[in-house]
């Protein structure tokens, strides 16, 4: 009996000792979480962040991942902006909210940290961002010239930065046209840059606006601003449908005058010999009753 | 055809009371419509998911039907009117058998389309609110028509026998005598009666012909004018009218062996008869094999992607045993039987004429069917289901109960109004006797 029993536990430790053997071969990945910030038309803030991690020799996005943003420091729960999720691009986005602008004017100098928690395929990840305040604001000056000054606080005072390169443009499908053939401009002592807008024919809405757009991209210090401003300096786009015009395609009722004649005097036709012959049969039931 | 007399001819064409075996054909008939109407009321009753009709495959063995329903009906016009046109006379004791197959083909296609709705109780408002774009309106005015030009084409021809009917009052009984009488009592042989019904067959043989060609091109575009692979053709309206020649022929044939096996009518439908529809079928196929050909061969030699995928289907896929049984069973086999004079005998050319019919419901089947089961533009994450398509039990039973309901309607012809011409053969014959 005791023998029969000490071959069933070997029999057990046999079958437990591949899953046992699997799960420890299971290695976590290590995951690096890029924090990113936004200065939106001097309006509002916000954070992104990207997870990324080494899969195969090669950097992959992480969606997915559950990530927490702090401002200044995470030491203290008090500075929890707000938790987020990374998408199918590995990106979690937050704006930063207004119960957060005590801590934000303390300093001219703003720390951001962002940190997710162990997963079953990752490690815990932290991501830290250091920025200097600065914002920019677009404006523009007679012949369509495109002016953007660039300031930062040093400080209390908002100081001129030059060196800064600065983008120029039209808001374009998302992304940003060149007001003309310069890519970039450096900012110069007063902390300005000028640009001539060459898009004479560039198509704006019904009224002919268009959105300018000042743009300071993932700059180390004081990473990503944006100032747009509305102008009439486009082309007026008139919306143009063929909802009601008269075509194959078109809804009930909105038929092709052609066909409409072809297929009514098609079936008229054919139809007056049916009621013609229905006519006959009844010149023939007369012949009858005569 | 030997002389006969007059009162032999009409003793022989008179309608007869069914025996013995059309008791049986009936009651046969009757319990499959039955079975079709009681599939048809679960599908009423339950919609639409009775059936194996999904995303995919919405058109399935109803729309099969429906395109197998209008083809067949056109030998109507070909027998009716191409060949009275042309001045052929052999064609006489067929006219009345081919017009029979297109009303009740006609008038069951109009059925099994309703069949086909989800909620046929919206049917009006096709007419309501119908868009004439749609080749779906052209569908519904042409039919319409055709089916009143064919009531009138069986009408007109039948006044004289009425008359000659009616003189039968006994052997008639009450009902057929009253049919009779509300049918064709004011019809007394007066020759400006004549003049006026040849005028108004000469009409309808003259106006049937665009109107039927124009029934089948029309269904043609339902298909040929939805971007899909195996439909995106523009051979579709001479490929579809040649096809709907060549199984209304191959009806014809059926019938013609059924009708004078059955009420012995070797005297009138004669081996001749047989030898020449017989050629006629082989015209149609070699047109059809042609059209095949074309609609098959120009897209394989291409081979775009998408229409690889259909193609494959049909020629080594999973369609490929249903493929090759209806080009072999519609076309080739019924040419190879019939381009013998042994095989335009009228057994031989009755197994060819069933062989036509079987190969061209199936051909129907795979000219709606597999097309749809490949779209150009597939679902995202579709269910394994959809991807495939097999009938139900209700479906084969409504479809099945069509072709019964079709068959019914041209069995209750036959015992109700001569099935040949009496008339006309009368007049043949007398044409013959003074030649």
């Amino acid at each position: 009996m005791r023998k029969h029993k000490l071959i069933q536990l070997i029999v057990l430790v046999i079958a437990l000792v591949p899953g046992i053997l699997m799960a420890q071969a299971v290695e976590k990945n290590s995951l690096s979480l890029n924090l990113k910030y936004y200065n939106d038309n001097n309006v509002t803030h916000h954070l992104l962040v990207q997870a990324k991690s080494k899969i195969d020799g090669k950097f992959q996005q992480i969606p997915n991942i559950p990530v927490q943003f702090y401002i200044t420091s995470d030491a203290d729960k008090a500075n929890l902006l707000g938790k987020g999720v990374t998408n199918e691009k590995g990106e979690a986005l937050i704006e930063i909210p207004p119960a957060a602008k005590a801590e934000w004017l303390k300093s001219p100098n703003q720390n951001f940290v962002v940190v997710s928690t162990a997963t079953k395929k990752f490690d815990e990840g932290r991501g830290e961002l250091a920025v200097t305040k600065a914002k920019i604001k677009v404006d523009t000056a007679e012949g369509r010239i495109i002016n953007a000054k660039l300031v930062a606080l040093v400080d209390t005072t908002w100081t001129p930065i030059a060196g800064v390169d600065v983008i120029v443009g039209v808001k374009r499908l998302g992304g940003i046209l060149n007001a003309n053939e310069t890519q970039t401009y450096p900012t110069d002592s007063s902390g300005s840059v000028t640009a001539e807008f060459k898009r004479d024919s560039l198509p704006g809405d019904q009224k002919g606006n268009i959105v300018l757009v000042a743009s300071v991209v993932d700059n180390e210090t004081y990473g990503n601003l944006t100032s747009q401003l509305v102008v009439p300096w486009g082309t007026k786009s008139v919306y143009m449908t063929n909802f009601d015009h008269r075509t194959l395609f078109a809804r009930r009722g909105h038929s092709p005058i052609w066909l409409e004649i072809l297929a009514y005097a098609i079936v008229v036709a054919v139809w007056s010999v049916i009621i013609f012959l229905l006519v006959q049969i009844k010149n023939i039931k007369k012949l009858g009753v005569e | 055809m030997e002389k006969l007399a007059e009162n032999k001819i009409i003793e022989d064409l008179l309608p007869q009371k069914f025996g013995k075996q059309g008791q049986i054909w009936v009651a046969c008939l009757l319990a499959v419509c039955a079975l079709g109407f009681y599939a048809y009321c679960r599908q009423l009753y339950y919609g639409l998911e009775v059936t194996a009709l999904r995303d995919y495959a919405s058109w399935g063995i109803y729309i099969s039907n429906f395109v197998f329903f209008v083809a067949i009906s056109l030998v109507g016009s070909l027998i009716t009117a191409v060949l009275r046109l042309t001045d052929v006379h052999w064609s006489t004791p067929l006219t009345r058998i081919a017009e029979i197959i297109a009303v009740s083909a006609i008038a069951f296609a109009g059925l099994i389309i309703i069949v086909d709705m989800g909620r046929p109780d919206r049917f009006y408002n096709l007419f309501l609110h119908g868009r004439l774009q749609s080749p779906i309106i052209w569908d519904v005015i042409v039919i319409t028509t055709y089916l009143f030009i064919s009531l009138l084409l069986l009408y007109f021809p039948l006044l004289p026998d009425l008359k000659i009917m009616m003189g039968f009052k006994e052997r008639n009984g009450k009902f057929l005598q009253k049919l009779y009488e509300f049918l064709g009592s004011f019809w007394k042989n007066k020759p400006e009666q004549f003049k006026i019904t040849d005028k108004a067959i000469n009409i309808l043989s003259i106006t049937i012909i665009p109107v039927a060609f124009a029934i089948h091109t029309v269904t043609s575009w339902l298909f040929a004018t939805t971007y899909r692979p195996g439909w995106d053709s523009t051979n579709f309206g001479a490929y579809f009218i040649s096809g709907a020649f060549l199984v209304g022929a191959g009806g014809v044939l059926i019938a013609m062996y059924v009708f004078r096996s059955h009420y012995k009518l070797e005297k009138y439908i004669t081996d001749d008869h047989f030898d020449k529809m017989g050629k006629v079928v082989v015209l149609l196929a070699l047109i059809y094999l042609y059209f095949n050909i074309n609609e098959f061969l120009v897209p394989a030699f291409k081979m775009k992607k998408a229409e690889e995928e259909h193609l494959m289907g049909l020629f080594t896929g999973e369609f490929s045993p249903i493929f090759w049984f209806a080009i072999s069973t519609s076309m080739l086999i019924p040419i190879v039987i019939l381009i013998f004079k042994k095989g335009r005998k009228p057994k031989l050319a009755f197994i060819a004429g069933i062989l036509v019919v079987v190969g061209s419901w199936f051909k129907r089947f795979l000219i709606v069917t597999p097309t749809l089961l490949h779209p150009f533009l597939p679902m995202h994450d579709v269910p394994k289901s959809y991807t495939t398509y097999f009938p139900t039990w209700e479906e084969w039973a409504i479809a099945g109960g069509s072709l019964a309901g079709a068959l019914l309607v041209i069995t209750f012809f036959a015992r109700i109004f001569p099935i040949i011409p009496i008339h006309e053969t009368i007049i043949e014959t007398e044409h013959h006797e003074k030649a």
